[in-house]
């Protein structure tokens, strides 16, 4: 498009005669400094002069006028006018454009340049994300895109993300957007059945660093192609092909270490305070509960302890009946245990890529071979990942081309149970259960000390060898697909996908484990089989009438399968810990099903542009999905949109300051399929043995209208450009209406069922995305640009069952760790619970504010309270949405050095903090260790104005209520990652061979600052923070060579 | 151009047409229930499930029992908060404490009776009846009266104080999610449950079975639903024609005791069946509720014998049934711990002490239900009576037998307290007999005050029947205007 303007604005501009001459040079890429294949340089003002550069970046133009003005282009990248000024070799490097608005984007069923598309979509390219040591693409996106929130909560290396696109859509159906990989919808999220033990994200089989760019689909227009699933918006993901030229071989091998955690997380007080928490624990409980002197009073907070830890090896006195005099003696006097040296190392990450690409006219490839390998900061905790991936593109005549991708992906990872289990979390283990009093071994004999300790935990030293576990994880996907041009301005193209992903799980305990004690050892082998199939042929033309209008069609059909088997054995009473298999068990048990859906599809869009100034498109699909009822199944989804090319209008023409500016907006439908494979059905289950006969019973009463969850989306955004696109942005504004939205509603229970399936409530999210980007210094030498995106979402529930709230529970970790209500005209994030009114002063007790009309013990800042929690009532205590959020990035370079940085942050809401109630216990959990925050701040009678209650061994139960009390503000601004990278001059890469090469440092994670910083304030999708291990400072070092 | 595409479009419609059958994906490790039973053998595969659901923890498996003997004056607590002490308190209401289990799991046991007895009409409509399927809906009716008969003791008042008040909802067919039934009276609900039981006594078998419902078991159950109803002839001939047909005995006193180690003993006329891999409720199981606290790893003491009915059992010291008892956590002379359900040496009837078969109906009631109802029909049958209580009075060696001069309800009443000890009867005896019931709360120490209830109740405590819960109305808004008086 852009070569018949300049060929149109040649022909208007007639030049005549000057002397004429020859040019030759070469043309590279400031990016990586490679030549630039098939680039187009035009003489301005002149017809029919032109060349293109050769495989190796050259070019010769003949019969230049000396004084012409040179334009070189290329697509991606800035075009360039040089004037010839009488010289023969004229040397340009082009610069990437990441930024202009004829960048070509991948969008839903094919592609766009950036300016002329409808729909609300942003774009992370490959160099953005090269450097962050990551197993799957996703941690590596954080705050580049506007509108959307990443959370990954868990440290584990493998651990599986949550992504939310403009806000929450749904109460009881997938949040989660729907991954398209090369034109195919894929699998995603968590594989292993492992349950507890480990969660395996699936996405973590692409290899990031085969990533070409990742577009992120947001509004209905940019979405509705994909119909039923699109609603929590689409992520689309392309893989690499080989650029024109010469062949291109790129290794890059990369080594993180990761010594500590991002930021501190609960850090436990020392053992001497633990000791010191501990006798004052029971003192007050004898002296201010039970009105005991200090002598009985410490008499048996030292009997408690003596009790305890005697069999340890320490001994505890306290001659003057107080905590001033408690002393630790005994044999271990002085030497403590350090359990973090056992549970946690340095984590490293290693990774090594090998690529080969490049493309002629007739084929193009690229190839890759990557392998990863990260060891946790747990010492249970290692992935390593081979992936292979082959992309390759062959024109066969004229007309037709074939495709192939075929990525292979074989990973293996060891996790540990990430949840609130005393047993075995090994990151709770260290902050709230592990005393530095207790030891690995028996302090008489020398022997493991395997009994379960006081506080619950297991001497991890001795029972890691008695347990195993591990996810394999075989995930072959193969693309094929065929494209006609049956006419110059028709194409049609059929896509057909097979992405089957093989899971192994493997959990052995020992006889000797306290898991597996009571059957004699259990071994259980596990395998979950994805099979998904996708076909889709799509028929495209495009047509350009009269010069100015300009049309384009698409229609076509997709059909998907998805099937998953599961077969699990399992054997206990093992003979012998020396076979770890099921075939040597003494009992057999197994289990095995499959599951399954389908979908057939029909899509259409129509794209009308006038003059490359006003533009329309419109799409139509029609989803036919086996999770409804055939008399629901059929649903229609549909977007229109428009923009108009402001900057081309005539009045626009003097305004120099604004380079471009662009108007667009859509509306659109599209939808949520119920998570239920079956959930109109009313189904007989066989989970009734009775005497070891099989036994049914009918365990579902459905609702055969059971239909989408469907979202209205309009979308209005304002994109511009001023000082020649030195500074480019946009504003959108959103809302988006969910309405048919799945909620188990409440049924007579004479039915035989309490709740039923059905599509009732209705959630509305709106909002204000940002993104701005400018180049603050240009010059030849350096460069200095930044971006900023930033966030507003207000995700209100607008309409309930029969308007009756619906109280719910953080469904992540099995502890019911934060409570919500949904409830109409309220957050979708509303945490629920009772106001906690702090400590009072002269006793150091609980306070908690009533919120009802029963009659007050006291009050505080002039509001009813009480001592007793069970009087105050619960209600709305905070939002866990933040007012904004987003990303921050700066990148300065100069010569071949640069440094990029990308900052994320969050303003406003609240994260909930579910390990409160364990490490800062009042003296309910007496046998735990607690955290300094704790220790410096409880009362006692030196420290009045105190942030926590005193300790007191009464079972106290005041912290275990979900209440405002464990609620923190959210605010935090993070360094996430930080790229400080070298590219060797050319005089010297050349002399050895290489095309280019570069060295760099990443850091991720340096640096955070949090309103609230006891815990690392990157939190789960519910905003609730729980026993996960957290995140790491990840310092990585990397090199990369292309030849 | 135009070609190709019309031949596209009309592709994709015959794909968008025939793909109906590609849409319609089954599950594969459930069934559509409407399917789900087309033969005798499916119809025998939901009555086994059925009984699975009968033994749930919120039914037979645990919390009915509870329920008749929490109640009752027999069991006391030592301490409060140990689970199910809210039964002993009456601590309940329809938004804290509802119990609303009993409603939901025996209302989900009904739909599966209810959609067995109408699958089976339907097989036997089309012309494929069989004994076997005749069996099976002889049991599901059964099964569906014994569960009407008990949700009526729970939720309605006794037949014999106000047979006209609210029973619950009478439904004999699965429901629509839709559905918002009302309450039927009492005596609605009682003319059913003798519908169903008479309906299904010539389909039975009157072989003995294990683990499922007989004839004879019906016969228990119409004689049960007779005493309460004070038809006392009718009671005495539907437990004279288990008696009399002998095909269970009754265990001599040496072999009582080792009968709690048995499964499906001579006595047995209806056990639910609690296997290790199945419904077995581990430390939650009846058999640790009543073990001492402490006596093995997740033993805590919820229940145990109150004074007076170790007062009444003590009546004779070397009556036979004091085998079963077991020391309690206030003193190792008070034998108030009961090991019906562990087994003396804590193997159960299979060598699990959780995994133990609910005994739900045997013989040693069925003689005390006759003694009853011989002494109480309209013209009274003191020798009748007297044997077939001394049948049972005989385990207290000690104690005179009755006689035609001697014999009192009192005596047939205190034997059922001796015999039936923590199998559920005790408060439904009290209740339909009109009887003041008493707490041994003295016994809970150190010492609370029980807001709840008075020390001694009666069945005219609005308390004695349960509430309809919060979450029924809620989501039945027409059944919120009957609510039982008084909550």
């Amino acid at each position: 498009m852009k070569k018949s303007i300049l060929i149109v604005l040649s022909i208007l501009l007639v030049n005549i005669g000057w002397a004429q001459m020859r040019v030759t040079g070469t043309v590279t890429s400031s990016d990586d400094g490679s030549p630039v294949p098939y680039a187009t340089i035009l003489v301005k003002g002149v017809r029919g002069v032109g060349a293109n550069t050769d495989l190796d970046g050259k070019y010769t133009l003949t019969n230049v006028p000396a004084d012409a003005v040179l334009i070189f282009s290329y697509i991606g990248y800035t075009t360039q006018e040089v004037s010839v000024a009488g010289r023969s070799v004229i040397d340009v490097i082009l610069a990437p454009d990441a930024l202009a608005l004829d960048e070509v984007m991948v969008v839903a069923y094919g592609t766009a340049t950036k300016g002329t598309f409808t729909g609300a979509a942003s774009v992370v390219k490959s160099e953005a994300i090269r450097d962050v040591p990551t197993l799957s693409f996703e941690n590596a996106m954080n705050g580049k895109v506007a509108g959307m929130q990443i959370t990954t909560t868990s440290g584990q290396a493998g651990a599986t993300s949550s992504i939310r696109v403009r806000g929450i859509g749904s109460m009881n159906a997938s949040n989660e957007p729907l991954y398209v990989v090369d034109g195919v919808p894929v699998v995603s999220g968590n594989v292993t059945q492992m349950g507890i033990y480990t969660t395996n994200n699936v996405m973590s089989t692409i290899n990031p660093s085969d990533i070409e760019s990742i577009t992120v689909l947001k509004d209905a227009a940019a979405s509705a192609l994909y119909g039923s699933r699109a609603a929590n918006g689409v992520i689309l993901i392309t893989t690499k092909r080989g650029k024109l030229g010469k062949t291109s071989v790129n290794f890059k091998a990369s080594v993180g270490i990761t010594p500590t955690f991002a930021t501190d997380n609960f850090e436990a007080a020392t053992t001497e305070q633990q000791v010191e928490m501990y006798y004052e624990n029971f003192w007050n409980a004898d002296v201010y509960y039970r009105g005991r002197t200090d002598a009985v009073a410490s008499t048996n907070a030292l009997a408690q302890l003596n009790k305890r830890f005697n069999k340890h090896g320490y001994i505890f006195t306290a001659p003057d009946n107080t905590v001033n005099s408690l002393t630790i003696s005994g044999d271990r006097a002085g030497q403590y245990f350090n359990w973090d040296d056992v549970l946690f190392r340095t984590a490293v990450y290693q990774s090594y890529d090998l690529s080969i690409s490049g493309a002629t006219d007739a084929s193009n490839y690229y190839t890759s071979l990557s392998y990863t390998k990260n060891l946790g900061r747990s010492t249970v905790n290692e992935y390593d990942r081979i992936t292979g991936r082959v992309n390759l593109t062959q024109k066969v005549g004229k007309f037709v081309e074939f495709a192939t991708n075929i990525n292979i992906a074989r990973s293996n990872m060891e996790g540990f149970n990430d949840t609130r289990a005393t047993g075995s979390n090994y990151f709770m283990q260290s902050r709230n259960l592990l005393w530095g009093l207790y030891w690995p071994t028996d302090y008489n004999t020398g022997d493991p000390w395997t009994a379960r300790y006081g506080s619950y935990a297991y001497n991890p030293v001795y029972y890691n060898n008695e347990w195993e576990n591990n996810s394999r994880t075989l995930r072959i996907s193969a693309n094929e697909s065929l494209t006609v041009k049956i006419l110059p301005e028709l194409t049609f193209k059929s896509i057909f996908s097979y992405d089957n992903t093989q899971t192994q799980d493997h959990l052995y305990f020992s006889k000797l484990h306290f898991s597996g004690s009571s059957v004699g050892g259990s071994v259980s082998e596990m395998v979950t089989n994805v099979n998904k199939w996708v076909s889709s042929s799509t028929l495209n033309y495009n047509k350009e009438f009269g010069k100015k209008h300009n049309v384009g069609v698409l229609v076509g059909w997709e059909v998907e399968e998805n099937k998953s088997e599961f077969a699990r054995a399992t054997g206990t009473n093992l003979p012998t810990s020396a076979l770890h298999t099921v075939a040597t068990a003494g009992k057999l048990d197994a289990n095995a099903y499959y599951w399954g859906n389908t979908m057939v599809s029909m899509l259409s869009r129509a794209e009308y542009n006038y003059d490359n100034k006003y533009y329309l498109s419109a799409s139509y699909r029609r989803d036919g999905s086996s999770r409804l009822s055939p008399s629901a199944r059929w649903g229609n989804f549909w977007s229109l949109a428009g923009s108009w090319r402001i900057d081309k209008e005539n009045f626009m023409q003097n305004v120099d300051f604004i380079s471009s500016l662009r108007l667009r907006g859509s509306y659109g439908v599209n939808g949520t399929l119920p998570s239920s494979n079956y959930g109109w059905r009313s189904l007989t289950t066989y989970g009734n043995k009775y005497m070891e006969q099989p036994g049914s019973g009918v365990s579902t009463i459905a609702d055969a209208n059971l239909s989408w969850e469907t979202s209205y989306t309009s979308n209005i955004a304002l994109e511009f450009g001023f000082l020649d696109q030195r500074i480019t942005g946009s504003v959108e504004v959103f809302n988006r209406d969910s309405k048919n939205l799945l909620q188990d509603v409440p049924i007579s229970r004479v039915t035989g069922f309490g709740s039923t399936l059905k599509n009732v409530g209705e959630i509305n999210n709106k909002g204000i995305e940002l993104e701005l980007n400018a180049d603050i210094i240009k010059t030849e030498s350096i460069t200095w640009s930044a971006g900023l995106t930033a966030s507003h979402i207000k995700s209100t529930v607008t309409k309930l069952y029969g308007g009756q709230d619906i109280i719910w529970y953080d469904p992540t970790g099995g502890d019911s760790r934060g409570k919500y209500i949904y409830q109409e005209g309220q957050s979708t994030l509303a945490l629920y619970g009772r106001e906690w009114a702090g400590v009072e002063r002269e006793t150091g007790k609980n306070l908690w504010f009533l919120n009802n009309d029963s009659t007050p013990d006291l009050t505080v800042d002039g509001r009813p309270a009480t001592y007793n929690y069970t009087k105050a009532s619960e209600k709305i205590i905070g939002n866990i949405h933040p007012k904004l959020f987003g990303g921050l990035n700066t990148s300065l370079e100069w010569k071949g050095l640069s440094l990029a940085l990308n900052f994320t942050y969050k303003i406003g809401g609240y994260t909930y903090d579910a390990v409160g109630r364990d490490v800062t216990d009042d003296g309910y959990y007496w046998e735990r260790i607690v955290s300094k925050d704790q220790y410096d701040n409880r009362w006692t009678p030196q420290n009045k104005d105190a942030k926590y209650p005193m300790r007191i061994a009464i079972d106290l139960e005041d912290v275990n209520q979900r209440s405002t009390r464990h609620m923190h503000k959210a605010d935090y601004l993070r360094l996430k990652s930080m790229t400080l990278a070298y590219n060797l001059p050319k005089n010297i890469v050349n002399k050895v061979k290489l095309a280019n090469a570069r060295v760099y440092f990443n850091g991720s994670n340096l640096f955070t600052m949090a309103a609230y910083d006891v815990y690392d304030p990157e939190v789960n999708e519910y905003g609730t923070r729980g026993w996960e291990i957290p995140l790491g400072k990840t310092y990585t070092f990397g090199i990369e060579f292309t030849f | 151009m135009k070609k190709i595409n019309i031949s596209i479009i009309l592709m994709g419609i015959v794909l968008l047409s025939s793909c109906n059958g590609f849409l319609d994906v089954k599950p594969s490790n459930s069934a559509a229930s409407e399917t789900s039973i087309t033969n005798v053998n499916d119809a025998g595969v939901a009555i086994s499930g059925l009984m699975s659901k009968m033994a749930s923890s919120d039914y037979y498996g645990r919390n009915f029992i509870m329920y008749g003997d929490a109640k009752g004056g027999d069991f006391a607590i030592r301490s409060q908060g140990r689970g199910l002490d809210a039964l002993y308190t009456f601590n309940h209401s329809a938004t804290s404490n509802s119990y609303s289990g009993y409603w939901n799991q025996i209302y989900h046991n009904i739909l599966q009776a209810n959609n067995i007895i109408l699958n089976i009409d339907k097989l036997e409509a089309d012309g494929k009846g069989s004994n076997a399927l005749s069996s099976y809906k002889g049991q599901a009716l059964t099964a569906r009266a014994l569960m009407y008969f008990d949700l009526v003791r729970l939720y309605g008042k006794p037949y014999n104080m106000d047979k006209t008040s609210f029973g619950v909802p009478l439904i004999l067919e699965p429901l629509d999610a839709s559905a918002q039934p009302t309450r039927s009276s009492v005596e609605a609900v009682y003319t059913q449950v003798l519908k169903d039981l008479t309906d299904a006594e010539p389909l039975l078998s009157k072989s003995v079975t294990k683990g499922y419902l007989n004839y004879y078991a019906n016969k228990a159950i119409q004689g049960r639903v007779y005493l309460h109803m004070d038809r006392f002839d009718d009671a005495l001939a539907a437990a004279e024609s288990i008696i009399l047909d002998n095909k269970y005995t009754l265990y001599t006193n040496e072999k009582w005791v080792s009968s709690w180690s048995l499964e499906n003993g001579s006595e047995s006329i209806f056990e639910l069946a609690m296997y290790v891999s199945e419904g077995d409720l581990r430390t939650g199981s009846l058999g640790y509720y009543l073990l001492r606290n402490g006596k093995i790893t997740g033993a805590m003491g919820w229940f145990m014998a109150s004074d007076y009915y170790l007062a009444r059992l003590g009546e004779d010291t070397e009556d036979v049934r004091w085998g079963i008892m077991d020391y309690d956590e206030s003193s190792d002379e008070r034998f108030g711990s009961s090991l019906k359900y562990a087994g003396v040496d804590l193997q159960g009837d299979k060598g699990s002490t959780s995994a133990v078969n609910i005994k739900v109906i045997r013989l040693s009631e069925i003689y005390l239900m006759a003694a009853e109802a011989a002494l109480r029909k309209t013209t009274p049958d003191r020798t009748k009576a007297s044997n077939y209580l001394n049948e049972i009075r005989k385990r207290s060696p000690n104690l005179e037998p009755a006689d035609i001069d001697n014999i009192t309800l009192d005596m047939i009443i205190d034997e059922r307290s001796k015999e039936l000890f923590a199998e559920g009867h005790r408060y439904f005896d009290m209740i339909r007999l009109n009887r003041t019931i008493e707490f041994n709360d003295d016994f809970i120490y150190p010492a609370v005050q029980i807001s709840h209830r008075t020390k001694t109740i009666d069945r005219t405590f609005y308390k004695a029947i349960l509430p309809i819960s919060q979450a029924e109305m809620d989501a039945n808004p027409e059944i919120a205007s009957q609510q039982n008086t008084g909550y």
